[in-house]
């Protein structure tokens, strides 16, 4: 077994915690974009009103697995972080403060809670989760699961020396 | 760890530099072509919710020479006063019908928010809606009988009497009853005609007048939102001043586009419709003034697509110019947030020359404001029959001066047969009685 490995700290069953977290996010912020765009094709109030509640429970669990994560990551020994998961947590910081940003953008009244910042935002969101969450999957399979045995590896490379 | 950690501290420090707005000047924007400041958007609006704490035994001001009194306490958060011909007080006893539903994250937190303000949005509960009838029988300024009229009503709030007919605004309907100054009871009353209530009825306060000739009655009728955060299809018939024949119920829209109209009475001795208007939030601390104005036939006031004429508000989608172009000019300017909603003209009676002919505004306050603004009784004076000059505080001491502490809120008010001005005051629970006693 390597000893450089990362290794959640919190997880249930093998399962990190911060895993089972982070779908609420994805799911949630690619709906609020989805239905900003209905708003703003439509003008009909009811896809903002869907917006605005995809955007709170997305923040809220968001935060809940940053939460995890951070504890995951500064609960490992430093030689074992490898950089990419810093850039996964750093651009998940900044996702997390402009999802705050854009529930209270969202929380104005009328066609500029949506048209164009929080629009916008909802864009900005995506494309971070986009790369975020694929760092995210990087570290999953590419640090954490070399650990696993060798024929539950689904990427494995060996480490460069 | 460096940078996410200050990437972090940034954030922070944006939101809160996003939360505390500069704090607002004391409003220069009385009368006519007040300075309008270019709108802003906010990510949390300055607020200032008002913390009702009661008078004790205290009570608001007047300038010299005037002597207020307690006319009524212990009441539950009474809105509106009309003053009958015998010196009777008819008092509305309300509360919101609370049918706005929250469908946005944003909902829940305004509705804690103004609930901590009790008198404000909260009010009297259902069921306690009622009309009340206060009587002083030995002239001392004080009530020394009390009758409930009516109870279980739908958020009264306008009133009006003329030949035997007492006319109710009900939120949802303008009712009329059989009433003769003097009785002690009111028989079953009919609809004179329904007025837009549910769903959301997020303004109903439906403030009514009969014109000088009792031929019309007017009827206001409040926006469904700040500015169609409620969709559009949501404004059906609100939003204007409606006329109504007392007679058949048939109605028109006799003027439009005022965002929540209140007030609604005629300068003695004219033909002349005013009202006072409670215009949008959350564009800042300093826009956009409320206002006094005449209510001319057809007009269109700019709710929602502009205000004070060519201002487009970009919030409503789709824009319309041809509406924008429309909209006329409101004539007199309150400041900012004052949220006006109570108007009576003073003719003859006993105050000196100087309040002859001018106009008394309840004024029951800001929210929507860093710095209280309101919570007054604001006198306009009037020079041949329009507005002029700057407003003079009349009745205040409603604000505490410490922070956002209020003592009440005035609302309705009305010049009684005794020529003294009585003031509901819905965060106070009180009736207030303001008379002239002569120079000291």
């Amino acid at each position: 077994m390597d000893r450089h490995v990362f290794r959640p700290r919190i997880a249930v069953g093998g399962v990190p915690i911060h895993a089972m977290l982070v779908p609420f996010p994805i799911v949630c912020f690619t709906g609020a974009l989805l239905t900003d765009l209905a708003y703003a094709r439509s003008a009909e109030v009811q896809w903002t009103n869907f917006s605005q509640w995809l955007l709170l429970v997305g923040t809220v669990f968001a935060g809940l697995a940053a939460v995890f994560g951070l504890v995951d990551w500064f609960g490992a020994p430093r030689e074992n972080r490898p950089a990419i998961g810093l850039w996964h947590m750093v651009l998940n910081l900044v996702l997390f403060v402009i999802a705050v940003f854009n529930n209270l953008v969202h929380a104005r009244d009328g066609w500029t809670s949506v048209v164009p910042t929080g629009l916008t935002l909802s864009v900005i969101m995506v494309l971070i989760m986009i790369v975020s969450g694929h760092l995210g999957h990087r570290l999953a399979y590419r640090h954490v699961a070399r650990d696993l045995p060798h024929d539950d590896r689904p990427d494995y490379q060996e480490p460069r020396p | 760890m460096k940078r996410p950690a200050t990437l972090l501290a940034t954030a922070a420090a944006l939101l809160v530099l996003a939360a505390c707005s500069r704090s607002a000047e004391p409003p220069t924007q009385f009368g006519f072509n007040p300075k309008l400041p270019a709108p802003k958007q906010f990510l949390l609006p300055p607020m200032g919710v008002a913390n009702p704490v009661g008078w004790d035994n205290g009570a608001p001001k007047a300038p010299p020479g005037f002597v207020v009194q307690a006319f009524a306490k212990g009441l539950n958060s009474p809105r509106n006063v009309l003053a009958l011909p015998n010196g009777d007080l008819i008092v509305a006893s309300s509360g919101g019908p609370n049918m706005e539903p929250n469908l946005r994250p944003k909902s829940f937190i305004f509705q804690w928010l103004m609930n901590t303000s009790h008198g404000g949005e909260k009010g009297a509960t259902a069921g306690e809606n009622t009309l009340l009838l206060l009587r002083d029988a030995n002239h001392d300024g004080v009530a020394d009988q009390t009758v409930t009229l009516a109870q279980n009503l739908h958020s009264p709030f306008g009133l009006a009497w003329a030949n035997g007919t007492l006319y109710v605004g009900m939120t949802d309907a303008l009712w009329r009853f059989p009433y003769a100054p003097g009785q002690t009871a009111l028989g079953p009353g009919s609809v004179v005609t329904e007025l837009p209530g549910g769903p959301i009825d997020h303004h109903w306060t439906k403030s009514i007048t009969l014109s000088p000739d009792g031929a019309k009655l007017y009827a206001g009728v409040g926006s469904n939102s700040n500015i169609v955060e409620n969709g559009l299809e949501a404004e059906h018939d609100r939003a204007m001043i409606w006329e109504v024949d007392p007679a058949t119920g048939a109605k028109r829209p006799f003027a439009t586009g005022l965002r929540n109209p209140n007030g609604l009475t005629f300068y003695p001795g004219t033909a002349t419709l005013y009202a006072v208007v409670n215009e949008r939030d959350e564009l800042g601390n300093n826009l956009v003034t409320d206002y006094l104005t005449s209510v001319r036939d057809g007009a269109f006031y700019g709710w929602p697509w502009s205000w004070y004429g060519s201002h487009v508000d970009i919030r409503v989608h789709p824009q319309r110019p041809d509406m924008v172009a429309r909209a006329v000019i409101p004539d007199y300017s309150l400041s900012t947030h004052v949220a006006p909603l109570g108007l009576a003209f003073l003719k003859g009676g006993t105050f000196p020359a100087h309040y002859q002919g001018g106009a008394f505004i309840g004024e029951h306050g800001s929210w929507d404001r860093n710095v209280l603004n309101g919570y007054q009784v604001a006198f306009v004076p009037f020079v041949n029959g329009r507005p002029s000059g700057t407003p003079e505080p009349f009745l205040s001491g409603f604000a505490t001066g410490k922070g956002t502490d209020v003592h009440g809120r005035p609302v309705g008010l009305a010049f009684g047969a005794d020529g003294a001005l009585y003031v509901a005051d819905d965060a106070g629970n009180t009736v207030w009685r303001v008379s002239w006693r002569g120079n000291p």
